[in-house]
């Protein structure tokens, strides 16, 4: 990539203006407020819960760099998930009660599954995308619940129970969340610096028209199966930590109908952006954790919010924000429309 | 052993009946319509709650189920697929998934979410030669044959399926000599929405009724559509028949595998010839 981002024109003199824009600060300054909204929030409403709602980010953020980066819409992302529960939680059951060893199990585990799955899934685009993942998503289930149930205890599932980090209790709620908390920013960071690099750049445009990307050269394979990876090891980071959040995995890590889930989320905080991934991960969550007790009918209320989110609301709750005070310049956003 | 290759062209007739609407819209609209599963699962709701009231005749529950569909998946098509033509693909994937969610929580609403019992409307079985087969399963097969021959009559004889399989082939072109290319995919969605619910009720008799019992044939007919080639009618039979016995030798060696082997099939498939959308 080096050799070509200094004088090739095209995305690349988008993004060398767009750099001279963003201070270090910028980033740090996201990275302290995203932080301290989870520490307010989670006195008001409940660490364990809170916890939860930075794993899920952490999930819907992997997922945005698939969807609302890449353009590639995935029904199966569950799978990851689940891989990576099933990674850290193996780890700690039959290797190691090392929680950061655990944490890198998942995310291998994870990373090994989409880079052999990424060689078939990336050739396809669309409706075949999201389908063919749904059908891994689903082989992956079946593969948990029955045909390994020597190691993964089936339905059961396996408790998962680390040691301690150094001093640090992990099994106390502070410190659980503060191991997360440390996780969500490393990947938000690891995120804004990749969609803002020149690779980024490049996802965008594949996003946008990939036969004009393979004009100019780019293997595109290759950069779409990278990103494939990346965000299935994320996810699968995002699995591990909720393994260890609630001390057990089993199948339902694995659901295929909780894929709706994280879609709604992407969608409802503004698809092609980091903040409206966090923002859209909170409200998900909320809604669910608080507000479902309200709605008897979940499936239909999540059905009708999604053809709403789809006729009436493309741009998310981001979106909308931005929208509202687009009188003043916003740096965040390169000039690549969202589609 | 001919018992199992018995039972796998069942399954790959039922799931013709299914992948063929699905191949349809596939082809067309270049959309994947999850309602799909909604009109397959509603045939097989109204065929449970018909069959009483029409004194346990089978054929004529089975025609009002498949009537009943047809205006449902016109009001799908009217109202959610038609306003997204011409738009980003994953919103027509998210909004038809969005009205398969409402569609099956109605389903659970009115008819809970317990299995539904049901046994074999022929009821025979023919003897050959120590064999036993349910004369339904045959009845199953040749159906599909007939409907093979039909639907091959219909798209090259009739203009209307003339036209669809010009579409199909392209679309501009076919636009650009006047015909409303839309209302033709409308028809062809509504022929295919029905068929999806003909081969439910016809499936109703030999498999387990709940509510999400459409997710898992969606999966299996889409990977008939992949195998067999999107928009292909013939090669949707085809690969319909031969998933079908996949299904059934796989079954008979490893039960566990059967569904994964489909799509272990249909990953194969991909890595051959890769699907350029």
């Amino acid at each position: 990539m080096n050799k070509e981002d200094e004088n090739t024109p095209g995305p690349m003199t988008d993004l060398l203006e767009f750099k001279k824009h963003l201070p270090k600060e910028r980033i740090l300054l996201d990275l302290a407020l995203i932080a301290a909204g989870f520490v307010l929030l989670a006195p008001i409403l409940n660490v364990q819960r809170v916890t939860d709602f930075m794993i899920f980010c952490i999930f819907v953020l992997s997922f945005d760099l698939l969807y609302g980066y890449m353009g590639r819409l995935s029904f199966g992302h569950m799978l990851f998930l689940g891989a990576g529960a099933y990674g850290g939680g193996l780890c700690i059951r039959y290797m190691t009660k090392d929680p950061l060893l655990a944490v890198l199990a998942g995310i291998i585990m994870a990373g090994l599954l989409a880079m052999l799955l990424g060689i078939i899934i990336v050739r396809t685009t669309g409706a075949c995308f999201a389908l063919i993942n749904l059908a891994f998503n689903q082989v992956g289930f079946f593969l948990v619940l029955s045909v390994l149930r020597e190691i993964t205890k089936g339905e059961d599932g396996i408790g998962v129970v680390p040691a301690g980090l150094g001093w640090l209790n992990l099994g106390s709620r502070p410190v659980m969340f503060g191991f997360v908390l440390f996780f969500l920013l490393l990947v938000f960071y690891i995120l804004r610096r990749i969609t803002t690099s020149p690779y980024g750049i490049l996802i965008r445009s594949i996003k946008e028209d990939e036969a004009r990307v393979k004009f100019l050269g780019y293997n595109t394979f290759l950069y779409k199966w990278l990103t494939y990876v990346f965000a299935g090891c994320v996810a699968g980071l995002a699995g591990t930590l909720s393994a260890l959040n609630y001390g057990y995995v089993n199948p339902n890590f694995m659901d295929t109908h909780r894929n709706v889930d994280v879609i709604f989320a992407v969608l409802i905080g503004g698809a092609g952006n980091l903040y409206g991934s966090i923002i859209g991960g909170v409200v998900y969550m909320v809604i669910s954790n608080y507000l479902a007790i309200y709605i008897p009918r979940w499936e239909m209320f999540l059905g009708i919010s999604l053809l709403i989110l789809v006729f009436r609301f493309r741009q998310g709750i981001w979106g909308f924000v931005r929208e509202q005070g687009s009188r003043r310049s916003v740096r965040g956003e390169i000039g690549v429309k969202k589609g | 052993m001919i018992n199992t290759i018995i039972y796998g062209l069942t399954i790959g007739a039922i799931l013709y009946f299914i992948s063929i609407g699905l191949s349809l819209t596939f082809g067309t609209m270049k959309i994947v319509n999850f309602a799909h599963a909604l009109a397959y699962t509603i045939g097989v709701y109204m065929l449970v709650t018909f069959l009483p009231l029409v004194k346990g005749n089978f054929v004529i529950a089975a025609l009002i189920s498949t009537a009943v569909v047809v205006p449902i998946s016109y009001v799908i098509e009217r109202f959610i697929i038609r306003r997204l033509y011409g738009e980003s693909l994953d919103y027509a994937i998210i909004a038809t998934y969005a009205v398969l969610l409402i569609g099956v929580d109605l389903i659970k609403w009115i008819w809970g979410v317990n299995p539904y019992p049901m046994s074999d409307p022929v009821g025979k079985y023919l003897s050959l030669g120590g064999l036993t087969i349910p004369v339904y399963r045959i009845v199953i097969v040749v159906a599909a044959f007939l409907l093979f021959v039909a639907l091959n009559f219909f798209f090259k004889k009739s203009i209307m399926g003339k036209i669809v399989v010009a579409a199909l082939e392209d679309k501009d072109g076919v636009r650009c000599l006047g015909i409303k290319v839309d209302r033709y995919f409308s028809m062809v969605f509504i022929l295919g929405s029905a068929l999806a619910a003909l081969g439910g009720v016809l499936y109703a008799p030999i498999t387990s009724i709940h509510p999400y019992m459409g997710s898992m044939v969606l999966l299996l007919s889409f990977s008939v559509v992949i195998v067999g080639g999107l928009g292909n009618l013939n090669g949707t039979f085809v690969s319909a028949l031969a998933l079908g016995l996949v299904m059934s030798l796989t079954a008979r060696y490893w039960p566990p595998g059967t569904e994964t082997m489909v799509f272990i099939v249909m990953a194969i498939m991909l890595i051959i010839k890769p699907i350029e959308v």
